[in-house]
């Protein structure tokens, strides 16, 4: 991706200001300096670190954030703040963009995860299952995690499509949603498999399940033609939506990048990869697939060779790009999500690394990167005010600004993580 | 003291909380529980008029003896297992064992309130039945912990050795509190009456026998003998309790007869945070518990990550333990004993002090369990039970290096197989890499006993997991 | 053919014949002379082209081409190997029962002996002429014995009765306390041996102030005493006390071994005592079940100041950890290791795994090079493994163990375990003639046994001269 640098010139910023409306790089926008109009609501967030996880890792000590309608208008070292805006003065936080989680199950009640009567439910949509703001979702704002891709869960091959919203804490659906569907979930090792007598006992059952639906869309793409039913299957297969796939295993894993990512060309992100998948690291490393790991860290029993193995690490050493890190809330807590990160950390992983695995990389492996995942001009005002690193238990969130606006903070709501 | 009315009983109690004070300062003393095993081998040697000394000598790191105290560069010295002296040009004896941690840092031991599994399968006469080359041992070592509770016992791990590692034994003494068992609660009150009256009668008695001969003993009959052990200090009241009302009886049972009962869950403790320090009890906290609140009543209740800070303020010792206390190798990380380090870094997140954290698992268990006087901090005169670390202790990438129990390298990271390739020591040898050629393992194997349904059988099911859930589960 | 050699061999054949044993014409009576291709001692390296000269059941002589007198009946057999027969020092193949109490250090396998077992016969097919039998049980079982697999009677089988008390130790409170409270008992009876021999000097003492008395006072005491013997007719003849006295008639043998020179008899040992006794006198030795490195620990900590004689038997789990006791350095243990004991220790030949890993680990290997004498035992005891023995065997080599430590792990080893290793277990001149004779390498996979001669005589193969 590109890297950005500071444009001096008024003649400059004017021309990235027009090409800016049709980049979609986020990047190359330039900062918003004016003073707020009427009608425009403005934050100025003063902090004694900002870790602003962008392309070139900037981190301004202190700095500052404006926050202009929900949109980051600049962040940078420390000056001074045009008329109008609110100012928060947090000289003792750091600011970190919000987390990005991939892999989530809270977004509903809480018991319904599956629905697996089907082993295919080419249709259904999590987003109708969605309880906005739940208690599950509040202290995941509270634990920095501002966005969220709810899916359903792995009890068949493709469970359906999730959601993405935002974790406010007062919210409606419209005002949570940011799209949906989001993405398509598929499972392919071990939770699918049935048992019933019926087709899906096996790994190659189990695929030519999904291949028949997969050979459908592509058909109908070539056609232009099209079925409610297999609508979004088909925008999966023509690249409009990401498909994240549960897979694991050094059967799985691999398996599951040859049918999806190399096979059928889709925007696949591959989650979990757990037990001994990483075996298979340089080829998976070599196909380009974008790999979600999570929430099993680390793996002794399944790789046999006496040592703890941090999975994390693992790929990254065979040179994983825009590895991302996933709860799949609630096996591990939502608002654990840094953790996660912390301890892929402990068991090899470069940190910073880590910090972008639950935010910049999730965002841009789900093509997100435009709007969400670090601080950056132009994007959403998801921002997380910290005592400390974002990745250290010990570090409290004292507040979460979503597209703008406080969602939670300590000091008036209580200390919900 | 055969009859007291109200105001002398106050006065009683008043004197107990303050005559505990001095106990609590000197760390512990409590009298004949301690099980002082000597240093001398088992055989019978004859000791010799000028005993062997087997010195050693930890150099060049930060010392941080828990006590508050930082020695940057520091010499640590131990004669046959106990600390000898900490500072600097210390002499150290040319034949003694030495090791170099400069760029370390010294920790106390840490002690893990309590355990399953890490001293091997069972779980009681640890004398006779530990296992010192367990491998949950050493992953114990490897987390920092030198010394756990088991059980009423409290045990070293000492590796490669039986001889010498239980510390404490018939420390607990468990008791029921529960709101769904009335009955239990007044029954439990009705035995610390009759033990009161019976000690009151006994003391009595012992003071008028000097002068009358003849005086029968009171009758100890219907007398609980157990909490007669507790009144008379020679045993620790332990009640397992979360709900509010049930942590308030215990605490007005435990001002009411005069005793300091440990308290483990705690978890609506910081509602009477007040209450609980008064009644001198000692909770034992997981930070990350989560109990939702009862939201039929109006006041404060359900789990608190500010839980620890909250009661550390009130003056309650808080003991750190996490979720699941044996050792979880299945993949999920964070919530076993082997990341017990972690664990207080969310009681410092909810405001607890990080002295009060570091000291939630060495000095404060240590005091539980009686033991203080020997682990829970690097002071002269104590055992040589130290970890030496890569860095803050609390902070979530630190390794233990070393790990040293009763003045003998129990465990060196590079030596084990488990973490020695996770940024390995400089001067170690270069971490081993996974052969290009090695297979994955056979799928048909039949998994091996020891490692998953081991560490299953330490009670950690797959966590929270609702329906389904979501993870990938093998077939085993 | 040396001269000299010549010369005598002749003589000593001579001398044999003056011995007045006839020189036959059959197998089994008379000289045999084997001629072979290669004889692997064990104790004396490998001889090429051996000779071996059998009679009367004995190696009477063996040595690289030793002419033979004409008369000796001859087997010529170049391409042979024969070694000597194989040694199964701790079994149960063909015995059946179950174990008993905990506690029975009394109970004896030779007991459980029958010699019409099937599959115990069968093992001497498989090149196994010597067997360690032991009772079936947990705790403390009972007595092992040493015997042949085949005889006509029990009694022809035995070759020592007992050869080692089975201990199984466990990392227990029971398991320690058993043995701590056995010894316990000894040191009682060793007090009660003390009173005993204080009160009988007393007495003897007494009787010679009234020397000259007639009437005895033989003051009778209670059965498991001897009576005393204050009339000196009575002390020459140590046999004359023990009728009448049923406890005393048990402990008739030990009271023979114990007696001292002026016929002080002293009471018998109970029979749960009486193997703890000879264990703390050194004459009889413990074969300790161990399961892992922890239960090593426990055992020596059970044991405590006792100095009794020991062997270890080691069961071999796929991950076992038993290596981190094999030597006191190398974990920098504060007792000693099982190889510093130099003790034998009994295991099957089977190669492991470091806990957790897929690598390879041969123990027997590192148990010998920690300095333990190895004996082998069949992987798991049923025919199929007997018939496989030296395959596994072979496995072991090639993971690295020397053949001279495997050979003598099948061999001489388990014999000296056993308690008769003078008898059997080598190629020596004057052991039993227990050998086995082979078309190749024993250590090969097609190898095959050709013949076994037990005691002299051929028990399996066609041979013919």
């Amino acid at each position: 991706m590109h890297t950005s640098r500071t444009i001096p010139t008024f003649a400059a910023t004017a021309f990235l200001a027009c090409v800016a409306a049709f980049s979609s790089c986020a990047s190359s926008r330039s900062a918003d300096l004016s003073e707020l109009a009427p009608g425009d609501e403005g934050v100025a967030i003063r902090c004694g670190r900002v870790l602003t996880v962008d392309e070139d890792d900037r981190i301004h000590g202190p700095g500052l954030i404006l926050v202009k309608n929900g949109r980051i208008a600049y962040v940078g070292p420390e000056r001074d703040i045009p008329a109008g805006y609110a100012v928060a003065e947090h000289p003792d936080l750091w600011a970190a963009p919000g987390m990005v989680e991939l892999h989530a199950h809270v977004q509903g009640s809480g018991g319904d995860i599956n629905d697996m009567v089907y082993p295919v439910n080419a249709d259904l949509r999590a987003s109708a299952g969605m309880v906005p703001s739940n208690p599950a979702i509040r202290r995941a704002c509270a634990g920095g995690v501002t966005t969220l891709f709810g899916i359903p869960g792995s009890g068949t091959s493709i469970g359906g499509f999730g959601v993405i919203f935002k974790a406010k804490t007062k919210a409606t659906y419209d005002e949570a949603v940011v799209r949906d569907p989001g993405g398509m979930k598929v499972a392919q090792s071990y939770n699918p498999e049935r048992r019933a007598g019926d087709l899906g006992a096996t790994r190659a059952g189990l695929a030519w399940i999904l291949e028949q639906y997969n050979e459908e869309a592509r058909a109908m793409n070539r056609e232009g033609t099209s079925t409610p039913m297999l609508e979004n299957l088909q925008k999966v297969h023509a690249r409009e939506l990401p498909v994240l796939i549960h897979s694991a295993g050094s059967d799985g894993y691999p398996a599951a990048a040859r049918m999806w990512h190399v096979g059928n060309g889709t925007r696949a992100v591959l989650s979990h990869g757990c037990f001994d998948a990483h075996l298979t690291a340089p080829w998976l490393v070599k196909t380009g697939v974008p790999l979600n790991v999570g929430p099993r860290e680390i793996d002794f029993a399944s790789t046999r060779d006496g040592r703890i193995t941090g999975i994390a690490a693992r790929y990254l050493e065979a040179g994983a790009k825009d590895l991302s890190l996933c709860t799949d809330s609630p096996v591990v807590p939502q608002e654990e999500l840094f953790l996660q990160g912390a301890v892929a950390a402990r068991y090899g992983a470069d940190s910073y690394t880590m910090l972008r695995a639950v935010t910049i990389a999730p965002a841009r492996v789900f093509g997100l990167e435009d709007r969400l995942g670090s601080l950056e001009v132009g994007k959403d005002a998801d921002i997380v005010l910290r005592t400390g690193d974002p990745l250290d238990p010990r570090s409290r969130v004292e507040r979460v600004y979503i597209d703008g606006r406080v969602e939670y903070d300590r000091r008036q709501d209580g200390q919900w993580f | 003291m055969i009859q007291l009315d109200l105001t002398r009983r106050l006065a009683l109690v008043a004197t107990l909380a303050v005559s505990a004070l001095p106990v609590l300062a000197q760390d512990g003393e409590k009298p004949a529980e301690t099980k002082e095993k000597p240093a001398e081998p088992a055989d019978g040697e004859k000791k010799k008029e000028d005993e062997e000394e087997r010195w050693f000598a930890i150099q060049n790191g930060d010392v941080y003896t828990g006590t508050g105290e930082v020695l940057r560069g520091a010499t640590l010295l131990a004669k046959n297992g106990k600390i000898h002296s900490i500072g600097y040009d210390l002499y150290v004896p040319p034949d003694a064992k030495t090791l170099d941690a400069k760029g370390f840092r010294l920790y106390p031991g840490l002690v893990a309130i309590s355990s399953q599994g890490l001293l091997g399968n069972a779980s009681s006469d640890f004398d006779d039945t530990i296992d010192p080359f367990n491998s949950r041992m050493i992953l114990a070592l490897g987390t920092g912990i030198t010394t756990t509770g088991a059980g009423t016992a409290a045990v070293k791990l000492k590796r490669f050795s039986v001889d010498g590692a239980v510390v404490n034994e018939k420390i607990f003494s468990s008791f029921s509190w529960s709101n769904s068992n009335p009955r239990v609660k007044g029954e439990l009150r009705d035995k610390f009456v009759a033990a009161t009256n019976y000690l009151r009668e006994y003391r009595e008695w012992q003071r008028k026998v000097k002068d009358d001969k003849t005086l029968a003993e009171p009758n100890k009959r219907g007398v609980d003998n157990t909490v007669l052990a507790v009144l008379q200090g020679e045993q620790t009241a332990k009640f397992v309790s979360n709900d509010r009302d049930e942590l308030l009886g215990i605490a007005h049972l435990a001002q009411e007869f005069g005793f300091r009962p440990v308290i483990e869950g705690c978890q609506e403790g910081w509602t009477i945070a007040d209450e609980l320090g008064r009644a001198g009890v000692r909770a034992i906290i997981t930070p990350r518990d989560r109990r939702a609140k009862d939201e039929r009543q109006v006041l404060a209740g359900g789990a608190s990550i500010e839980n620890a800070a909250i009661l550390h303020r009130a003056g309650v010792p808080v003991a750190i333990t996490p979720a699941s206390e044996g050792v979880d190798l299945s993949g999920l990380v964070g919530r076993d004993i082997m990341h017990l380090p972690l664990e207080p870094g969310f009681a410092v997140r909810g405001g607890l002090p990080e002295r009060a954290a570091l000291e939630s698992i060495t000095i404060v268990p240590a005091r539980i369990l009686g033991i203080s006087h020997r682990v829970g901090s690097l002071e002269i005169g104590k055992d040589c039970d130290v970890i030496v670390t890569d860095g803050d202790v609390l902070h979530y990438k630190t390794f233990v290096q070393w790990a040293v129990v009763d003045g003998k390298v129990a465990y060196d990271k590079e030596k084990e197989l488990f973490f020695a390739h996770i940024r390995p020591r400089p001067e170690a040898a270069a971490p081993k890499k996974i052969d290009a050629g090695e297979t994955p393992p056979d799928p048909d194997a039949k998994p091996d006993e020891t490692d998953e349904d081991v560490e299953k059988k330490d009670g950690e099911d797959e966590p929270e997991e609702k329906g389904d859930g979501d993870e990938p589960k093998k077939d085993r | 053919m040396l001269r000299s050699q010549s010369i005598l061999f002749g003589a000593s054949t001579a001398l044999l014949a003056l011995a007045g044993e006839p020189l036959a014409a059959s197998f089994g009576n008379g000289p045999l002379a084997i001629r072979v291709g290669r004889a692997e001692t064990v104790t004396k390296g490998v001889i090429e082209n051996a000779v071996i000269l059998v009679e009367d059941g004995k190696i009477v002589t063996i040595g690289e081409d030793l002419p033979v007198e004409r008369g000796v009946q001859v087997i010529d057999r170049p391409q042979w190997t024969v070694m000597p027969g194989m040694v199964s020092s701790y079994t149960r193949i063909g015995l059946d029962s179950e174990g008993g109490d905990d506690m029975s250090p009394d109970v004896k396998a030779s007991d459980e002996l029958w010699p019409k077992s099937r599959d115990m016969r069968k093992v001497v097919d498989y090149g196994f002429t010597t067997l360690g039998v032991y009772p079936a049980g947990n705790g403390i079982p009972g007595l092992a014995a040493a015997i042949r697999p085949r005889g006509e009677t029990v009694a022809e089988m035995i070759l020592k009765d007992p050869a080692y008390l089975k201990i199984v130790m466990r990392s227990d409170s029971a398991s320690k306390k058993r043995i701590r409270d056995a010894f316990a008992k000894v040191d009682e009876y060793e007090e009660k041996v003390k009173k005993a021999r204080e009160k009988w000097d007393k007495d003897k003492d007494k009787d010679k102030d009234k020397k000259g008395k007639k009437d005895e006072k033989p003051a009778e005491k209670p059965a498991e005493k001897p009576a005393e013997k204050t009339d000196e007719k009575k002390m020459a003849d140590p046999d004359a006390q023990d009728v009448g006295s049923e406890a005393a008639q048990e402990g008739k043998t030990d009271a023979k071994d114990e007696k001292k020179a002026d016929g002080f008899v002293p009471p018998a040992p109970d029979d749960k005592s009486r193997s703890f006794v000879e264990m703390r006198a050194k004459k009889l030795r413990a074969l300790v079940t161990l399961a892992g490195a922890a239960d090593w620990l426990h055992w020596l900590d059970a044991l405590g100041k006792e100095t009794i004689g020991f062997d270890v038997r080691l069961v071999l789990n796929q991950d076992s950890d038993i290596y981190f006791v094999f030597d006191k350095k190398t974990y920098d243990l504060d007792a000693d290791g099982i190889g510093d004991r130099k003790v034998h220790a009994v295991v099957e030949p089977v190669l492991t795994f470091t806990p957790h890993t897929r690598r390879l680990r041969n123990l027997p290997m590192e148990l010998a090079q920690a300095g333990a004498k190895v004996c082998f035992t069949p992987r798991t005891d049923n025919l199929d493994n007997y018939k496989e023995f030296l395959g596994h065997v072979s496995e072991l080599i090639g993971a690295g163990m020397t053949r001279d430590v495997a050979l003598r792990a099948l061999t001489q080893n388990g014999a000296d375990l056993l308690g008769v290793g003078d008898r059997v277990g080598s190629l020596e001149k004057g052991k039993d003639a227990n050998l086995v004779f082979l078309d190749g390498d024993p250590f090969q996979p097609a190898t095959r046994i050709q013949a076994v001669m037990l005691d002299g005589r051929f028990v399996f193969g066609e041979v013919d001269s």
